[in-house]
């Protein structure tokens, strides 16, 4: 059963064409896997699925509902769809436990003691059980991570959407946080990353996409994708990563 | 809808708050005597016509003679200070029912004036500084300036000849300003009223007179062209029955003869001690018109800055156009349209003060609106994101996420709105509020101490703010910024 489809999907700035017309589909316990080079639009079109970036044209469904048009009740929605930033994004106004019971306690999910409960479990799920009443800003950025991802849990979501969450972190804090982003992987969490952690993609993907110029070159598994690319783009672009 | 409850919630609650308060201060405060009072709007520094005494009420010719009139004549009057040319816009637009404050009458203020008969024929001399021997007639003018107050015949005269005798002309808003400029040596002479001057010479000011009266002007009182017919007839009469009962010579005798009054003490302390109560009062005034100014500035300007922050474009556009308008006009401006203009627009007098707070609030709220939408825009733009993703309406996100952390950015500024605020009160002495500045124009109209009278105000203003400095500082260290 598919999860999220996405159809003629174009996004303009201006004069400036993002995405020209992409078509994905993720289905239920899938983890896609996104690559491309930077500027190719594979941000825009992840962001596109729980309408941070409002669409110019196309149809995003999301459990049955057209997201991209207006009324479409985004915040119903959003409710399912955790999301991580590459800046992590943190509530610097509140500490950690308040910004993973923030959301649950204020939009009636959870009362407070039930929240309470819930963010000490997840907390331990991300390895940083001690850190309940630590402050934002005393974590390291691998931490504040683990926390965001904890965070984007405690709705209870049932698609998980990652915006390049090793990117902003020091190389040894990246291991802790795709640890924890595998394990969610393995308990069936459907889930469309945008990275460049490669290993990650080989290890964890069912599919990856390689976005570029703002549409799909190409799409398979793994093995297809870095063993047997076709698309001339994408060979050069792997080309140029592996070099390094 | 329910990312509309918070916008429109506020709206509501904000506009129904501020149409309260402000009609609060604008509610009607006339009453109705037996005897009907008219205001008069004066000048705050023209002796002999119109000076503050010892006990800081308004005496003068003009003034005794209006009551003596009003006595005579069985009408109340409420003298209104204003500065002079403020009294004549007052007049116009209908804040005040007649000016009296020995005004010439000219053809041209007769466009817009209707005058009573004359109650004095004055001329303008030539004042230079004591010890000046060389400047002796207009002939020794020749490039050189001279001080004239503004709006006065005194200024009138001195165009009227200038190109003849080729000099400049600096103009000042007060008396005690054009004669501390001939002291000073920046102007060689002025020109002004006889009375006036000879006043001011009785009173100690170092000058001398050293031309024969000229331009010979009557004086009178005046209102509105059209308007209060009554007034004008019951002035006089009034006056004709004053001259006959000798009340009228009186009067000029007091103040023409007037001998500088040796009971004065104009040491620092002396000058202080005398007016210590009034400059309290002006400092309580002043305090009051903050106060009351940058409650209703706050309340606007967090509603213009959060109207700007909000993800529509009208309301985007309505809070910039308010920041821009507001903060591009200079206060003075907006205090004069305020208080001349509004009247002119609905009909009815507004009280100085609620034209002074209404001025305030729209300035400074303009630069409140600003820091406040300023502040929440630079609240990283990725924990609104992640507050909506996590599927937080709009509303809840702000007040849950964004403001806390937009108002520990704005606090330093209000802090220093407030001090900006107590410094621009004093512009509110335009539209004649006795705040601490006029307060300060009104003793020096009196004594002639500019100097000693201002840096007492300069004073009083530094205490204040440096009070309010040590009051910022503790806030700032109680809000951890």
């Amino acid at each position: 059963m598919s999860k999220i489809k996405v159809t003629d999907l174009y996004k303009q700035y201006g004069d400036n064409h993002v995405l020209k017309g992409v078509n994905l589909e993720v289905k239920d316990n899938e983890v896609v896997v996104v690559i491309g080079p930077s500027g190719s639009g594979k941000s825009t079109l992840l962001r596109s699925l729980n309408k941070l970036e409002e669409p110019t044209s196309g149809s995003i469904v999301v459990h049955g509902e057209d997201i991209a048009k207006k009324d479409a009740n985004i915040d119903k929605i959003r409710e399912q769809i955790g999301m991580v930033f590459q800046h992590f994004n943190l509530f610097h106004n509140l500490d950690v436990g308040k910004n993973i019971m923030l959301a649950p306690v204020e939009l009636g999910k959870l009362n407070k003691q039930d929240a309470e409960k819930q963010a000490k479990k997840l907390l331990k799920v991300v390895g940083l059980e001690n850190k309940f009443n630590a402050s934002v800003d005393s974590l390291s950025g691998g931490q504040q991570q683990r926390i965001a991802i904890a965070r984007a849990l405690a709705m209870n979501p049932d698609i998980m959407l990652f915006d390049e969450p090793t990117s902003a972190l020091d190389p040894e804090m990246v291991g802790d946080v795709l640890q924890v982003m595998k394990d969610l992987a393995k308990e069936g969490m459907t889930m469309v990353v945008v990275t460049h952690e490669m290993g990650f993609a080989k290890e964890v993907a069912d599919r990856v996409v390689f976005v570029d110029e703002g549409k799909i070159m190409e799409s398979g598994t793994p093995d297809d994708i870095f063993n047997h690319p076709k698309n001339p783009r994408l060979k050069e672009f792997l080309s140029k990563i592996l070099a390094v | 809808m329910k990312r509309h409850s918070f916008t429109s919630h506020c709206v509501l609650a904000m506009a129904c708050g501020l149409i309260i308060a402000l009609s609060l201060f604008a509610a009607p405060t006339k009453t109705h005597a037996a005897e009907k009072t008219y205001e008069i709007g004066t000048d705050v520094t023209f002796p002999p016509f119109e000076y503050a005494n010892d006990n800081n009420k308004y005496v003068g010719i003009d003034m005794d003679l209006i009551r003596a009139i009003a006595k005579d004549q069985h009408f109340n009057v409420d003298i209104k200070p204003l500065g002079f040319n403020a009294a004549i816009q007052a007049v116009q637009a209908g804040q005040a029912d007649g000016v009296l404050a020995g005004m010439s009458v000219t053809p041209e203020r007769k466009g817009t004036f209707d005058f009573s008969n004359p109650y004095y024929n004055s001329g303008v001399v030539m004042g230079v500084a004591q010890n000046n021997n060389s400047t002796k007639s207009l002939n020794d003018l020749k490039g050189k300036t001279v001080a004239v107050k503004t709006g006065t015949t005194g200024a009138q005269y001195a165009q009227s000849i200038q190109k003849k005798y080729g000099f400049k002309i600096s103009t000042f808003d007060d008396s005690n300003n054009v004669y501390e400029d001939v002291m000073t040596g920046n102007s060689v002479a002025c020109f002004d009223d006889q009375p006036v001057l000879k006043y001011g010479i009785n009173q100690g000011t170092q000058l001398k007179i050293v031309t024969k009266p000229a331009a010979g002007t009557p004086i009178g009182f005046g209102v509105k062209k059209g308007q209060n017919q009554e007034l004008l007839k019951k002035f006089n009469t009034g006056l004709a029955n004053l001259k006959k009962n000798g009340q009228y010579q009186k009067i000029l005798d007091k103040y023409l003869n007037a001998k500088k009054s040796t009971t004065d003490n104009h040491s620092f302390f002396g000058i202080l001690n005398q007016n210590k109560v009034f400059l309290w009062q002006g400092f309580l005034q002043t305090l009051w018109l903050t106060i009351v100014s940058i409650v209703f500035a706050t309340i606007i300007g967090v509603f213009f800055g959060l109207l700007g922050v909000l993800p529509m474009k009208f309301f985007q556009g309505l809070s910039t156009t308010f920041i821009y308008v507001f903060r591009g006009l200079p206060l003075i401006v907006l205090a004069l349209f305020i208080y001349t203009g509004i009247p002119t627009l609905i009909g009815t007098k507004i009280p100085a003060f609620t034209a002074g707070v209404i001025t305030l609030m729209l300035d400074e709220g303009a630069y409140i609106a600003a820091f406040v939408k300023g502040g929440i825009q630079s609240v990283e733009k990725g924990q609104m994101e992640a507050a909506r993703s996590l599927g937080l309406p709009f509303g809840k996100a702000m007040r849950k996420v964004v403001l806390p952390q937009g108002i520990k950015l704005i606090v330093p500024s209000f802090i220093n709105q407030f001090i900006i605020t107590l410094k621009d009160t004093s512009i509110l002495s335009v539209i004649g509020i006795i705040e601490l500045t006029q307060t300060g124009k009104i003793i020096i109209a009196r004594n002639l101490e500019g100097f000693k009278v201002w840096a007492m105000v300069a004073l009083i203003y530094l205490i204040v703010i440096t009070l309010l400095t040590w009051l910022s500082n503790w806030g700032k260290r109680r809000t951890k910024i």
